[in-house]
């Protein structure tokens, strides 16, 4: 797509020309993700010098190979059997094995993209002390190695530096929102594995602060929330470390407060007991645990994975089953009514349906699928074994549902796959001159659910009409059906998802309670037509992800943390069973979770472990636990706390509290509390943390790591489901809702935040394949004021694309792009680019639009509307928000 | 009928609810200390919401049907808060958000509790100075 520079019109490269002149002078490079400053460098320094080198690395993912683990620790075997092995003794021999092996393949890992700076936390060396006390305050200087770093510009072991940034004078980069949250700084020999990995990759668990307060009043102070954001059954995509799977059953917790071993804890009395890193417990450490059951031959225990992984998925032994684990089971209900089958929604959720038939999880043959139609009526399909025909059974009485049959409705999808791909082609013909308008989605949810409630699973909704007949008919506001229905499949451990279709007024607020309490997910189509290709490949796209996605089964999920901390309370799609026991019948993948800590007592350690336990069912029939340690310092500094505040993690937390609030309050309320806590944040840092104390000041300080909270804060308030205006129809807003509180930060971020590209001036390297995959031009604000009348730009929010294409647009350039002779024939509205490539989580697939700077006003008005850093109607700018949080902060 | 009789009445009555309520705060510290899982105690308290809800008000009408008119005022306070959660469809304990709601049931709970119990104490005490009354 780049012009050639002489085909240009005299302004545009000049433009470029200045540009590109003020971006080269704050480092034009950042858009890369960005460099660690010294990288591994100081490996290569150290080594020499005969210093230990810093044991944990965070975020090189890097896989861990037994055989290399082994070699790291030195073949440590012997070391940790003997409880009177001195650290001091084994220095000598110690360092200079591990060292050794630690250069062997601290190599390759140069070219890798490193995400943090390297910490000097637990050294190896000091391993095989046991009894070691620790270190009673955290951030204390450990060796000169610390210094050392100290001196290289690496960020020294000395507690978080606290940079204040003038939120006047700073406009908000979007490049900072690449930036990692706040390192996680463990004190010293905290961690018993020297593994990168030992503790929690952001992606899957990030709390809001990464140093816990000690006490509640320190966390009063600061204002800022203490949360989890959790997305413990996060897709891989290419190039992440699968999650390590322990197959030999031995699963060592603690007797009192049932945590799982993980690298936190310490082995005592020669490593025969462990003492539990939450609640002080001290236990035995079962018999099995050092013996390779794979080799029948003693193991390493230091090779373990659940003692090197922060995420390890334990395969579970009977007492955690109540049943043998359930096949997996799909049901579709297709809504066949009138407008369903003229919108197209029929043929192409079939033909879906039919193609992805490979892609439903099916590797020991055991999943199950039904296919129920309805519009007034219910229709089922009965598959027999031996013949590859349907047989339609039609129930008309949808007050009192019941099966028609009580066998071959629900039928095994490898034996019945060619009558089900028969029956799947003739679905569409078969009520293609259905006149029916109405929808009795609830009898045929109720009729889904008998079908598979000995079992439990999946029932898919698609449906294009509000409901009508029958239980859940939605005709009058507020039935509580919908509610408790969810709540009696979330017992049958049956989660629903919802596809919804309407051009008209559908409810999706009350139809989105059912996936939110039983772990499912709305996605919704506003007046869907097949007949534009774009509708039907994203809905095709999306609906086939959801297929094949391998979902966890009959799922609970619990997180436990140290003692002083409690989870108080629980936003995200789950049904809340106990204090502390969330119910997911069906975990899909990328979901997030959001879970806020209360600090219930005085905290006297020098770091605090959350762990996620998800006990569930694969869909291949097996029962694991999915272990997710984090732990994270703890400080009794108020400095340290804002410094280690993570601001996506927060802007997280705020959209799952501002979606509750609109709940039960009204939207206004919604905004206002957001609002509040942002400006408490700000008059907590003020107060406290700059010198000019409470009164005027002439700027609105905050902590450098909080820079872009206020312009998230206001992406939020600007989202769909939140926004001030009375132009969002209601079934938008609950389906933007809908998104907030279940979209993992890597996607609600830009959801918020859309992305800005500029792609008529991208840089030369820019759209080639660098060395962490495409090079992505750099991200620019989202201001109109970046529009020029010749460019060209994406603005992408991860569920739309908007690509504006200046009034004045070289011809060359809409000739490259879309292979047209002019703007003039270019079209304004939805389209397909052939040049789309997808990079985040999630099954999203979102629309294209093209925006013609004069093209139809509505279209424009939306596409500016992402552009939050500017004014839109009663919404203020981000100048205009920054004021008033100012005037706000400053009249306190 | 004298006013004795209907204190004694309303004796006996305000000492059901107040076990209706030590009835109510059992079962939610049971949830807390998760003895019961949520549905089976929305379930088991929502059959009783209603006829303590009714309880209430017959006695507060029959305080008015016999003209004890501050027996009535004291009682018209609860019956109209009672009245508006009936009126606004939020009386029904709600599984699904029981958790996030649970601090507020069990101080409402507790404040009833306190009512009743206060409220058998003045009965008893009407009572008494009615039936001293009536003999003299």
């Amino acid at each position: 797509m780049a012009t050639p520079a002489e085909q240009l019109p005299p302004g545009w490269a000049a433009e470029w020309l200045t540009w590109n002149a003020t971006e080269t002078a704050t480092g034009r490079t950042q858009w890369e993700p960005p460099a660690p400053q010294g990288g591994v460098a100081p490996y290569a320094d150290n080594a020499p010098t005969g210093s230990p080198p810093p044991a944990h690395h965070h975020a090189k993912r890097r896989q861990y190979a037994a055989g290399q683990t082994q070699a790291y620790y030195g073949g440590g075997g012997e070391a940790i059997l003997d409880p009177g092995y001195l650290a001091g003794q084994a220095d000598s021999t110690w360092g200079s094995a591990a060292l050794y092996a630690w250069q062997t393949h601290a190599a390759p890992g140069v070219a890798q993209p490193q995400y943090y700076a390297p910490t000097t936390e637990p050294e190896y060396i000091n391993q095989p002390g046991y009894g070691q006390q620790q270190p009673a305050t955290y951030g204390q200087p450990v060796d000169n190695l610390a210094n050392q770093f100290g001196g290289m510009g690496i960020a020294g072991q000395k507690g978080f530096q606290l940079y204040t940034t003038n939120l006047l004078t700073s406009p908000p980069d979007p490049r900072d929102l690449q930036i990692p949250p706040p390192e996680i700084r463990l004190p010293p020999n905290s961690c018993i594995s020297p593994s990168p990995t030992a503790n929690s990759d952001p992606s899957y668990q990030r709390c809001t602060l990464n140093a816990i307060p000690t006490a509640s009043s320190l966390l009063g102070k600061a204002k800022i929330p203490l949360a989890l954001i959790l997305t413990p059954y996060r897709s891989l995509k290419e190039g992440d470390e699968p999650v390590p799977v322990i197959t030999d059953t031995v699963i060592a917790r603690c007797r009192r407060c049932r945590t799982y071993i993980n690298p936190y804890v310490q082995f005592i009395d020669g490593g025969n007991r462990w003492r539990c890193c939450m609640c002080n417990m001290t236990n035995e450490v079962p018999q099995l645990f050092d013996w390779d059951q794979v080799r029948n031959q003693p193991g390493d225990r230091w090779a373990r994975a659940e003692l090197n992984h922060s995420v390890v998925e334990f395969v579970a032994p009977t007492e955690y089953m109540v049943r043998p684990p359930q096949p997996a089971v799909y049901i579709f209900l297709i809504d066949v009514s009138n407008t369903a089958v003229q919108s197209g929604m029929v043929a192409t959720a079939t033909r879906t349906i039919k193609e992805n038939l490979d892609r439903i999880p099916d590797e020991d043959g055991r999943t199950k699928v039904a296919i129920i139609c309805f519009d007034t009526s219910l229709y089922f399909f009965s598959l027999p074994q031996g013949t590859t025909e349907a047989s339609m059974l039609v129930v008309s009485d949808i007050d009192d549902v019941f099966l028609p049959k009580p066998n071959d409705l629900l039928v095994n999808l490898a034996e019945a796959r060619e009558s089900m791909e028969n029956l799947l082609d003739k679905i569409g013909n078969m009520f293609q001159e259905n006149s029916i308008i109405g929808s009795a989605l609830g009898p045929a949810l109720q009729a889904g659910f008998k079908l598979m409630s000995p079992i439990g699973g999946k029932i898919m909704v698609l449906s294009s009409s509000l409901p009508s007949a029958g239980a859940g008919g939605l005709l009058q506001a507020a039935v509580p059906f919908y509610k408790t229905f969810a709540i009696e499949c979330s017992r049958a451990q049956v989660s629903v998802d919802m596809f919804l279709f309407s051009s008209a007024y559908q409810d999706v607020a009350t139809l989105a309670c059912l996936p939110h309490y039983t772990s499912g997910q709305t996605y919704y189509y506003p007046a869907f037509n097949a007949g534009r290709a774009e509708d039907a490949i994203k809905f095709a796209h999306e609906f086939g992800e959801v297929l094949a996605m391998p979902i966890m089964l009959e799922a609970v999920m619990r997180v436990r943390a140290s003692r002083g901390l409690r989870m108080s309370s629980f936003h995200g799609n789950f049904f809340v069973r106990s204090t502390d026991l969330l119910a997911m019948p069906a975990v899909p993948l990328d979901q997030s979770y959001a879970i806020e800590i209360q600090i219930e007592e005085t905290i006297n350690t020098p770091f605090v472990v959350f762990q996620t336990a998800v006990l569930h069912t694969t869909c291949y029939g097996e029962r694991r636990i999915r272990v997710v340690t984090m732990a994270l310092p703890t400080t009794s500094s108020l400095s340290e706390v804002f410094a280690s505040a993570d601001q996506v993690a927060i802007a997280t937390f705020f959209a799952n509290k501002a979606v509750e609030r609109s709940l039960t309050h009204k939207l206004e309320d919604a905004r206002d509390l957001v609002q509040k806590s942002l400006i408490d944040i700000l008059i907590a840092y003020k107060t406290s943390m700059t010198s000019g104390g409470a009164g005027a000041s002439a700027q609105l300080a905050i902590s450098e790591n909080l820079k872009m909270l206020p312009v998230l804060t206001l992406g939020l308030l600007k989202n769909v489901g939140v926004r001030q205006s009375t132009q969002i129809p209601p079934d938008l807003r609950a389906y933007a809702q809908a998104l907030l509180t279940s979209l993992p930060s890597q996607l609600l971020i830009p959801y918020l935040y859309p992305t800005f590209y500029s792609l008529h001036n991208m840089p030369p390297e820019a759209g080639e394949i660098g060395e962490h995959g495409v090079i992505l031009p750099p991200p620019l604000p989202l201001t109109s004021e970046r529009l020029e009348r010749h460019g060209l730009y994406l603005i992408e929010d991860g569920q739309t694309m908007f690509l504006w294409v200046g009034r004045d647009a070289v011809p060359q350039l809409v000739a490259d792009v879309f292979d047209l002779p002019s703007y003039d024939a270019l079209r304004g509205g939805k389209t397909t680019l052939r040049k789309i490539r997808e990079m985040r989580r999630g099954p999203y697939y979102p629309h294209l639009y093209i925006v013609k700077e004069d093209g139809e006003p509505p279209l424009r008005l939306w596409a500016l509307s992402a552009l939050i850093q500017d004014r839109a109607d009663v919404l203020p700018s981000y100048q205009q928000f920054i004021s008033t949080l100012k005037e706000k902060v400053s009249s306190t | 009928m004298g006013a004795g009789w209907l204190f004694l009445f309303a004796v006996l009555y305000s000492a059901g609810l107040l076990f209706g309520m030590v009835f109510f705060v059992i079962m939610f510290s049971d949830l807390e200390s998760d003895y019961i899982n949520p549905i089976d105690l929305c379930n088991k308290l929502n059959q009783f919401v209603l006829p303590e809800y009714g309880a209430h008000a017959f006695l507060a009408l029959l305080f008015l049907l016999w003209g004890q008119w501050t027996a009535f005022l004291w009682n018209v306070p609860l019956l109209a808060y009672n009245g508006n959660k009936v009126f606004n469809k939020n009386h029904m304990y709600d599984a699904t958000e029981i958790f996030r709601t649970l601090p507020s049931h069990q101080k409402e709970t507790y404040f009833k509790l306190a009512f009743y119990l206060l409220s058998f104490f003045y009965y008893l005490y009407r009572m008494i100075v009615a039936l001293v009354a009536e003999n003299a």
